[in-house]
């Protein structure tokens, strides 16, 4: 089987996948929850309907308020208190209270201040920079002694290509999501990034790991040879995907309302992941090298031509 | 050391662990002299357990750059203190970052009156009062002159009071001169919490011994509720609440049982996954599979036993905890899916299954590597979100543990196995095209196994 020849087929399913998510992280962007945004969140047991909460919420002074159904017959109402923070818990209470009237228990509180979601923002930041940092550097260092024809820092770089694919594709479901569904991102969902990129990486290694093997053993060109690693790892590749979305469906189907969006962000992250480790990062080693190979044939031409 | 003795070592361990990770280890563990109630259990977070979660900042801007450490460190011993007013539950005070103080109140009711009681400032001061002009002139007591504070009820004037027992020597000192000057001017004493006039103002009798009794319009509930302030002292600088999560105990329990659930059916169809694709093999790994989820469980509930690195487990550790187990089994996937790829290439099985092992462990390592990188970066910068901090520190300890199994566990096992005549049927490890081990198809497996 010639996985490498049909590359250009492999980004353009890429592209597909990507591409529509892209446009809407520009366009629309993320729907950013009270973790970033700062506010009240308020999950209740039952259907509530938007003017059932505002009934409830009357002369409160809440603003914002917004009802959003929660699946397994739960609702969030998220709503921002414009009124000193020490007058947010009794304005909680109330509406805890009013709710309690109609029938609808609550099931979980919070309420997050300026300050705390401009510090959950800034360490998401930071974290998804210097996790991406430090995955190249480790693979650079992992791969210091490659043999040639690749350098040590294109494995790197052609690991975060990959990452960056898993991290776009998820980041765009999930604008999508925001967009159509009211689907909100939080810390959680950073977490969940963080940990699609980490096992991208992991299964992106395990290729590459395999790539490197077969140069010392210098079998036929760096296609041939990179063609093989990824059929001699696939079984691998497929069996590891396999047994971890089977376990993070059972988790997505019987795990609870509160971490299903968690789970899903972790389900289809890696399974792009997987994607991307066979098809995106080791074709893109020779994409990588064939243009190399390209640059010096031209400089050779020129230096011949002078 | 041996395989033979390395396997032994694993069924102690085994056998240790699956014990301890039982739900009821206190059975057995009662048994044994020396660790009766012994309380070893794993530590729920607030999303399991229900409770509220606190997050209050404290304002520093008028506290001095070289002080404010100090100060952080007496805000989370008064609010420690605060927090833990008649309460049986276990409370946790945390510094969270250079200027927040995080406070878990786990199965808390009423939620209002411990935002009350923990962030109020409780600042006691007293102020002289002229009785002729009334006008209020400040004291040098405050409440770091007093030692404590306690309700009590006074039956000829048929109303509560709180008694406030001054610190001996200088405190008593001054508080005495005071209380003598006023009683032979006949000005009178008023007492302030937090600003508010709160007894007073009134006359008083010169007080030498250090108790007071101070009265007011008060009932029996807001005496004690003072009393405690008091006697928790006063904050030492403003702090605003800025953050508060609420878990109401059904959806703590609720959560727990789809996670037991949803954990049980993710293993139960792993383990079917491995035992129809890699057989023998697969077995063998369900079973380090097993060890493994009884060594993480037992480290759970170990690190519950020393404070400061307690593993609190919560909704989003579970993930972490289930997601490791997808890792665990990837250790053993590559290491299987090389065997198979060297017994096809006609290799006996020792030389397939220590071939495997070898060529495995690079790539078993940079992968892991690649997720402890993501799981101690994640576990840097999550001071703030406690959820973070847990999905990182399950999944770290679960992409340690499971590299042990792999490379310890399953390799034993698998050592162990290939030395049996059973153990060696090149169909059993899922490998398609059957291939004749090379050169010794005559010899009698039995007598390899001893040799």
């Amino acid at each position: 089987m010639n996985l490498i020849g049909k590359r250009r087929w492999w980004y353009a399913i890429s592209a597909v996948m990507i591409v529509p998510g892209v446009i809407s992280l520009f366009v629309y962007g993320l729907k950013l929850g009270i973790d970033f945004n700062s506010g009240e969140l308020l999950v209740a047991q039952g259907t509530v309907s938007l003017s059932q909460a505002q009934s409830a919420a009357t002369g409160l002074g809440l603003q914002d308020l917004q009802v959003v159904p929660a699946g397994g017959g739960q609702t969030q109402i998220r709503y921002r208190d414009p009124a000193v923070q020490s007058q947010h818990e009794p304005d909680h209470q109330k509406l805890k209270a009013a709710l309690a009237r109609e029938g609808f228990d609550e099931l979980s509180f919070s309420s997050i201040g300026p300050t705390v979601s401009a510090t959950i923002a800034r360490n998401a930041i930071v974290s998804l920079i210097v996790v991406s940092a430090a995955i190249v550097l480790y693979i650079a260092f992992a791969f210091r002694n490659a043999p040639p024809p690749v350098s040590p820092w294109s494995f790197g770089f052609m690991a975060i290509a990959a990452l960056l694919h898993d991290a776009l594709f998820v980041l765009g479901v999930f604008s999508l999501l925001g967009h159509f569904a009211g689907v909100e991102v939080d810390s959680l969902f950073v977490t969940a990034i963080l940990t699609v990129i980490g096992f991208s990486v992991h299964d992106t290694i395990v290729v590459f790991d395999r790539i490197r093997e077969n140069l010392r053993r210098d079998r036929g060109t760096f296609e041939v040879v990179v063609n093989n690693s990824i059929l001699e790892t696939m079984a691998r590749s497929i069996n590891t995907s396999l047994t971890v979305l089977l376990t993070l469906l059972a988790l997505f189907l019987f795990g609870g309302e509160s971490i299903r969006l968690f789970v899903l962000a972790l389900l289809i992250g890696i399974a792009s992941g997987t994607y991307s480790s066979i098809f995106n990062a080791s074709p893109l080693l020779v994409t990588w090298h064939n243009r190399k190979l390209k640059k010096l044939e031209k400089q050779r031409l020129v230096a011949k031509k002078a | 050391m041996s395989v033979r003795l390395k396997f032994i070592a694993i069924l102690v361990l085994a056998a240790v662990t699956a014990i301890l990770a039982m739900p009821r280890e206190d059975v057995v563990l009662d048994k044994i002299p020396g660790l009766k109630h012994a309380k070893l259990s794993v530590k729920q977070g607030l999303d399991l357990q229900g409770g509220a979660q606190l997050v209050f900042q404290a304002d520093l801007s008028k506290t001095p750059s070289d002080q404010r450490d100090n100060a952080m460190d007496s805000l989370v011993t008064v609010m420690t203190k605060r927090a833990n007013i008649g309460g049986t539950q276990e409370v946790t005070v945390q510094r969270q970052g250079s200027n927040r103080v995080s406070i878990s109140l786990p199965g808390i009711k009423d939620v209002n009156q411990a935002i009350n009681q923990i962030g109020k400032t409780a600042d006691l001061t007293f102020v002289t009062v002229n009785a002729q002009t009334g006008a209020e002139a400040p004291t040098n007591i405050d409440g770091k002159d007093v030692d404590s504070a306690t309700a009590d009820y006074d039956p000829t004037k048929e109303q509560p009071d709180v008694v406030l027992k001054l610190k001996s020597g200088d405190s008593t000192k001054k508080f005495s001169d005071l209380t003598t000057q006023l009683s032979q001017s006949g000005n009178l004493l008023l007492t302030l919490l937090d600003g508010q006039p709160t007894f007073g103002p009134a006359k008083t009798e010169p007080i030498t011994d250090g108790t007071a009794i101070l009265t007011g319009n008060l009932n029996i509930t807001q005496a004690r509720q003072i009393a405690d302030e008091i006697t928790a002292g006063a904050l030492p600088v403003p702090v605003t609440l800025v953050e508060q999560q609420t878990i109401g105990p059904t959806l703590g329990r609720e959560s727990v049982q789809h996670s037991v659930v949803a954990g049980a059916i993710g293993l139960g169809v792993v383990a079917l996954f491995m035992l129809m694709y890699y057989r023998l093999a697969g077995a063998l790994a369900v079973l380090a599979l097993a060890i493994y989820t009884c060594i993480t469980l037992t480290l759970y509930k170990l690190s519950a036993l020393i404070p400061g690195y307690t593993i609190v487990l919560t909704l989003a550790g579970i993930a972490g905890f289930i997601l490791s187990i997808g890792m665990a089994v990837d250790a053993n996937i590559l290491i299987f899916e090389r065997m198979k790829e060297e017994l096809r290439a006609g290799k006996s099985f020792v030389a397939a299954t220590e071939a495997a092992f070898d060529r495995a462990w690079t790539s078993i390592r940079d992968s892991n590597v690649s997720t402890l990188i993501t799981c101690v970066i994640l576990f840097m910068t999550s001071s703030a979100t406690p959820i973070i901090r847990g999905f990182a520190v399950t999944l770290g300890l679960g992409v340690i543990v499971s590299m042990f199994t792999a490379v310890v566990v399953t390799r034993t096992l698998l050592r162990i196995t290939i030395r049996q005549s059973w153990g060696r049927h090149i169909g059993w490890y899922g490998v398609r095209m059957p291939v004749a081990e090379p050169k010794k198809p005559a010899t009698t497996p039995n007598k390899e196994a001893t040799a």
